[in-house]
């Protein structure tokens, strides 16, 4: 279990314990995470898990895919260079502690 | 000595005692009539969805398989091959690209509403769920209107198994090929003028250089007739009998249309018309006090994890006002429905036209007929009394 810490687009910010090897969307999604919907359920093809990364963790975090590349071409709110689709970061240890933003619409 | 078949009528009936015995008592089940695993709790259907490196859709997922579909379907591929060809078809059916669906919902809605208008009582089946999930299904796919009752027909006997057999009987394995027949007639002839329908997205539909092959866009139509027609239909119809069983819900969602995507919900937690689905296991789990081989089928009952106290607090009551998230209407993880937002938008319109037409009704029948299913749950006919 490591935490993972939600900042809705309106400021409220909910912290969770995520079991290791889950997603961020995943842990989002069975808490009632409003802001994240995963309409596709992880298989990274409906860009509507977008969540923006805490500056400093965003190294730690798996390189980016071709294909999560062009998910975030069709994100709905602005792509930013911490931009990053939840379904694709696994929680670990390493990511103990985690901040990351939502954005003001996924669909 | 427990048993649980999921062939018996008893539990196309009412599954839900079977369920608590499960979870409560057998957790990890070995089902010797449906010859697999059968996990029941809301906790570890959850951890199979989403660990598809253990328990693989590779081999099938429907409870009774048809022969040559495995591999061939989104829902019968693993990640990654899964993943590209999931994203081929996904935009096509997301939320947002789906606003070109409501006009004509509402407007098939009125039109089989219109039909039965001044009866006293109606088969909310044969007159109102099918007729509009077949209509919806003719629009999203552009298909030819001649045949409309015969591929309904099909897509039906599909989605069921022999109770005695235990198996696919010979008129659901005709269903079957006729419907891939069906696919197949359609594709070639979309082929030679794809036009914006889903069928046409698919067939065209490249990322990478990837295409989907014949075959799997075969199967993939072939599945989403079935899925359309049969889960869709299926779930309108358990909806409306939660309603009929639940009059003050359905006076509050008379009162206040805004609240029918929270009871579609519950009615999705309550009664999932997709009650099972299977997996196979690569390699072996312990589980519960028992050894899971790898090559082993394990039925997840979304069903049962659907009713599940350790997840959700007063299971068995119908509750418009719970919001149950994480329930396993829709399964989950990488092959979670992907029709999911067509059918929340579709039963949303729907529910508008039909609580404004129909706000008062009763059942007429004590004991519904139940479909002999494996997999799916709903009633074949539901007759309502208006008023």
């Amino acid at each position: 279990m490591s935490k993972v810490t939600y900042v809705e687009h309106d400021g409220t910010a909910t912290e969770i314990d995520l079991q290791d090897g889950w997603t961020l969307m995943q842990g989002a999604t069975m808490n009632g995470i409003d802001g994240i919907e995963g309409e596709c359920g992880g298989s990274c093809s409906c860009a509507t898990c977008h969540c923006y990364v805490e500056e400093d963790k965003l190294d730690l975090l798996p390189p980016m895919g071709e294909i999560e590349d062009e998910m975030l071409e069709c994100v709905v709110s602005e792509r930013r260079p911490n931009s990053r689709l939840s379904c694709q970061i696994k929680m670990s240890p390493a990511l103990d502690g985690i901040v990351v933003e939502l954005p003001e619409a996924q669909s | 000595m427990f048993q649980f078949n999921p062939y018996s009528p008893a539990v196309d009936a009412d599954p839900f005692p079977f369920y608590k015995r499960l979870r409560d008592d057998y957790p990890a089940f070995w089902s010797t009539e449906a010859n697999m695993w059968v996990l029941s709790r809301h906790a570890d259907i959850l951890t199979a969805l989403n660990d598809w490196e253990t328990y693989s859709s590779a081999s099938g997922n429907l409870m009774d398989e048809f022969p040559g579909r495995a591999g061939a379907t989104l829902g019968t591929t693993d990640p990654p091959r899964h993943d590209r060809l999931r994203a081929l078809i996904q935009k096509a059916v997301t939320k947002r690209a789906l606003d070109h669906i409501v006009e004509p919902t509402r407007a098939v809605t009125n039109a089989h509403l219109d039909a039965i208008a001044g009866e006293e009582s109606f088969d909310f089946v044969t007159d109102v769920s099918s007729k509009i999930t077949v209509d919806l299904m003719v629009y999203l796919f552009n298909l030819p209107k001649d045949g409309q009752d015969i591929m309904r027909d099909k897509a039906v006997l599909m989605v069921q198994s022999d109770p005695t057999t235990r198996s696919k009987g010979p008129e659901h394995m005709a269903a079957y090929k006729w419907m891939t027949e069906y696919a197949a007639n359609l594709i070639a002839e979309r082929k030679k003028a794809p036009g914006e329908d889903l069928m046409s997205q698919f067939i065209t539909a490249e990322i990478d250089g990837e295409k989907l092959d014949d075959r799997e866009v075969q199967m993939t139509v072939t599945t989403l007739i079935m899925a359309g027609i049969e889960s869709l239909s299926g779930f309108l119809t358990m909806f409306a009998l939660n309603l009929a069983d639940h009059p003050e819900a359905r006076r509050q969602l008379v009162a206040n249309p805004e609240l029918i995507p929270d009871a579609m919900e519950e009615s999705l937690r309550f009664n999932t018309s997709a009650q099972r689905f299977k997996r196979c296991l690569k390699k072996d789990v312990e589980l519960h006090g028992e050894t899971l081989k790898a090559g082993d089928f394990v039925c997840l009952a979304y069903g049962a994890g659907n009713r599940d106290e350790r997840r959700f607090e007063d299971p068995d009551i119908y509750n418009i006002a719970r919001k149950p998230r994480g329930h396993l209407g829709f399964g989950g993880g990488v092959h979670a429905c992907l029709g999911t937002a067509i059918a929340r938008l579709a039963t949303k319109i729907i529910f508008e036209e039909f609580l404004k037409r129909v706000p008062e009704y009763s059942r007429v029948q004590e004991q519904l007929p139940w479909m002999p299913s494996t997999t799916f749950r709903s009633p074949t006919r539901l007759d309502l009394r208006i008023g």
